[in-house]
């Protein structure tokens, strides 16, 4: 499903030439739950970027399904995160002006679909995490777990068969952050390539594998873990 | 995806009111000159009301003649022996009408003198213009045969010389004749109608005019329908080749032209007379390409103003990009928002620029003003409107639409 070859990452600013990440061989099979670890700064985010298309490599293949990403431009790109992505992120980043329910629509607007259609796929999404009482709020009426699940919502909106959830829990209480995991391994049990970034290890014990990051490179590559 | 995109930006608006309020400010103060000048310049040249059949005639004002060797040059208004010999007869013209410009004259009555605009006109020059009548009668060709000393005066003149009476049937003295003025009009502004009081042509106190070559008239020629206007404009040009002057040995060639109000404006502007382009399309280019560099200054201001308001947005450019925008959908989205906002103040520009016109008209600042808001005026109001979101909005929108994802998620963009 996901496939990375020989990939390296480095940020050049005037002075300072940083190396994000170095010689990444990684390969995520369909239907797995990888929880990548590591201390700050080690690359896992710089790897989820990569991953879902929003930054590219300095060095080596990223692939989708077998096909390098490599070559292509804006709108192909695009149209891959919107059909085969899914965002989570650790700031949830919702926009704060639309209801709930726009917010779960965002990214079926990039796709040729009527309004009744979006409504009915972005109501089920947000039944699917609880929170189908919640549609007419605005993010800032809700706590930061009811965002965090609004947030999967949107993810999951277009059924996308890959969520990259950046440090998911990361901005949530224990309990709250548990019913986190806890969606997110029922959408894992029901087919979805999950990637997670999580500083937490119990957390990332309780998925498929974790791949473990140090000076942007794999330690521990491809080492299965018992859930 | 448009109520998505217009939710969205109703809402951005609302979240900082007062930078709101100062953007549309300037996009109201801005398009209010703008609509004010458009205003005016649909009244001047396609005006409804009085000269509302401006569609259908054409004016000849003044006449270039030029030696052979084009050192010598002489530009005068047409007298009416060229009005009545060269524009008369014109083929397929329903109307032709003589009519001086204005012209300073005093009014006496028993000891008070009022200084008034005087045109005289013929019988015609009331079929052609179409006057709103308060009261009497316009003059007619039996005035015109008999040279009757009638008068008709507007309305304004008419309360300042009879202000505490009915003004028809009364009579003033204009160099040393007596008229009776007939009827009262409404009062008007437009360059052929303009005047403050009008007597018949035959009023002159001796016929010489008759025989003038040049002089101080102007002609109007109505046609049937406008799709006449090219035809007749051609007879005029062909009649003009025939003329002959009181001096053809100084002066061999003449030129006068049919042209629109517009074509006055600019022949005269512009000093074309002596070829048949009226340089109107350049005049049109230089006024339309002033108002573009008269919106430009605000506009860059307001790319400054909607590049901090996008930038304070970077994480949903983030957001929408890691949901599949692709750079061209988001520049379309903070384009529409910021023509929306245009748009809106494109509205209020519109009543501002109503008021504006109220108070020029009450100032008198241009006697007899009358200017409305109209449809076309509406119509150009909002193309402004659109105009100036375009170009204060795509700049800044495109910009941001290049946002790199990572960084804008970061709100470090």
């Amino acid at each position: 499903m996901i496939t990375l070859r020989d990939v390296s990452k480095t940020y050049r600013t005037d002075k300072v030439e940083t190396l994000a990440l170095k010689d990444i061989d990684l390969h995520v099979a369909r239907g797995e739950f990888v929880a990548m670890m590591g201390p700050s700064g080690c690359g896992k985010s710089t790897l989820l970027n990569l991953i879902g298309l929003l930054d590219r490599p300095g060095r080596g293949t990223v692939e989708i399904d077998g096909v390098p990403v490599a070559r292509q431009g804006d709108r192909d790109l695009a149209r891959l995160r919107n059909r085969a992505f899914g965002f989570i992120f650790q700031s949830f980043h919702l926009i704060p002006d639309l209801r709930v329910i726009d917010n779960v629509e965002l990214p079926l607007l990039y796709r040729t679909m009527r309004g009744g259609e979006r409504r009915r796929l972005a109501r089920a999404a947000l039944e699917k995490v609880g929170l189908g009482a919640r549609m007419e709020h605005y993010p800032n009426q809700l706590s930061g777990g009811q965002q965090q699940r609004v947030a999967i919502a949107r993810a999951i909106v277009g059924q996308p068969q890959i969520l990259l959830a950046d440090e998911p829990t990361g901005n949530l209480d224990s309990r709250m952050g548990a019913e986190v995991i806890d969606i997110l391994q029922r959408l894992n049990d029901e087919g979805t390539t999950i990637v997670m970034v999580t500083h937490d290890e119990a957390e990332a014990r309780r998925v498929g594998r974790i791949v473990r990051l140090f000076d942007g490179q794999l330690v521990q590559p491809e080492h299965a873990h018992a859930a | 995806m448009l109520r998505n995109y217009l939710l969205t930006a109703y809402k951005v608006f609302m979240r900082r009111k007062l930078f709101t309020a100062i953007n549309l400010g300037c996009i109201v103060l801005t398009l209010v000159v703008l609509m004010v000048i458009t205003a005016l310049l649909q009244s001047t040249f396609w005006p409804d009301g009085v000269e509302g059949k401006s569609d259908r005639f054409l004016q000849v004002y003044g006449m270039r003649s030029e030696s052979a060797d084009g050192k010598s040059t002489s530009t005068t208004l047409l007298g009416f022996k060229t009005i009545d010999k060269y524009l008369k007869p014109l083929p397929g013209v329903e109307r032709v009408s003589a009519f001086t410009i204005p012209n300073t004259v005093s009014v006496y009555q028993g000891d008070r003198v009022s200084q008034l605009d005087l045109r005289r006109v013929d019988a015609d020059y009331w079929k052609i213009l179409d006057f709103r009548l308060l009261a009497g009668r316009l003059p007619d060709e039996n005035d015109d045969r008999l040279g009757r000393l009638v008068a008709v005066v507007n309305a304004s003149t008419a309360r300042r010389l009879f202000p505490q009476a009915a003004a028809v049937g009364r009579s003033i003295s204009v160099g040393g004749q007596t008229f009776t003025i007939v009827g009262v009009v409404a009062d008007v502004i437009h360059v052929n109608a303009y005047a403050d009081m009008w007597t018949p042509l035959t009023t002159f106190p001796s016929t010489d005019y008759q025989k003038d070559l040049t002089g101080g008239f102007a002609a109007m020629l109505l046609a049937r329908s406008p799709a006449d206007l090219p035809r007749i404009r051609r007879e005029v040009e062909r009649s003009a080749a025939t003329f002959v002057g009181a001096d053809p040995r100084t002066y061999s060639v003449t030129h006068f032209w049919g042209d629109s109000k517009l074509d006055v404006f600019a022949r005269t502007l512009l000093d074309r007379h002596s070829v048949p382009d009226s340089g109107a399309a350049q005049l049109l280019l230089t006024i339309g390409g002033a108002m573009l560099l008269f919106m430009l200054l605000p506009a860059l201001n307001l790319v400054n103003l909607n590049m901090g308001r996008i930038l304070e947005r970077s994480t949903e450019i983030g957001v929408r990009k890691a949901y599949g925008a692709t750079s061209l959908q988001l520049a379309g989205q903070l384009v529409v928002e910021n023509v929306v906002l245009c748009l809106a103040g494109g509205l209020l520009g519109l009543a501002c620029a109503r008021l504006v016109l109220w108070w020029l008209e009450a100032s008198q600042l241009i006697p007899y003003l009358a200017v409305g808001i109209n449809l076309p005026v509406f119509g150009c109001g909002m193309l402004l409107a659109l105009v100036f979101g375009l170009l204060s909005g795509v700049v800044p929108a495109w910009k941001m639409s290049r946002l790199d994802p990572v960084h804008a998620l970061k709100g470090t963009a």
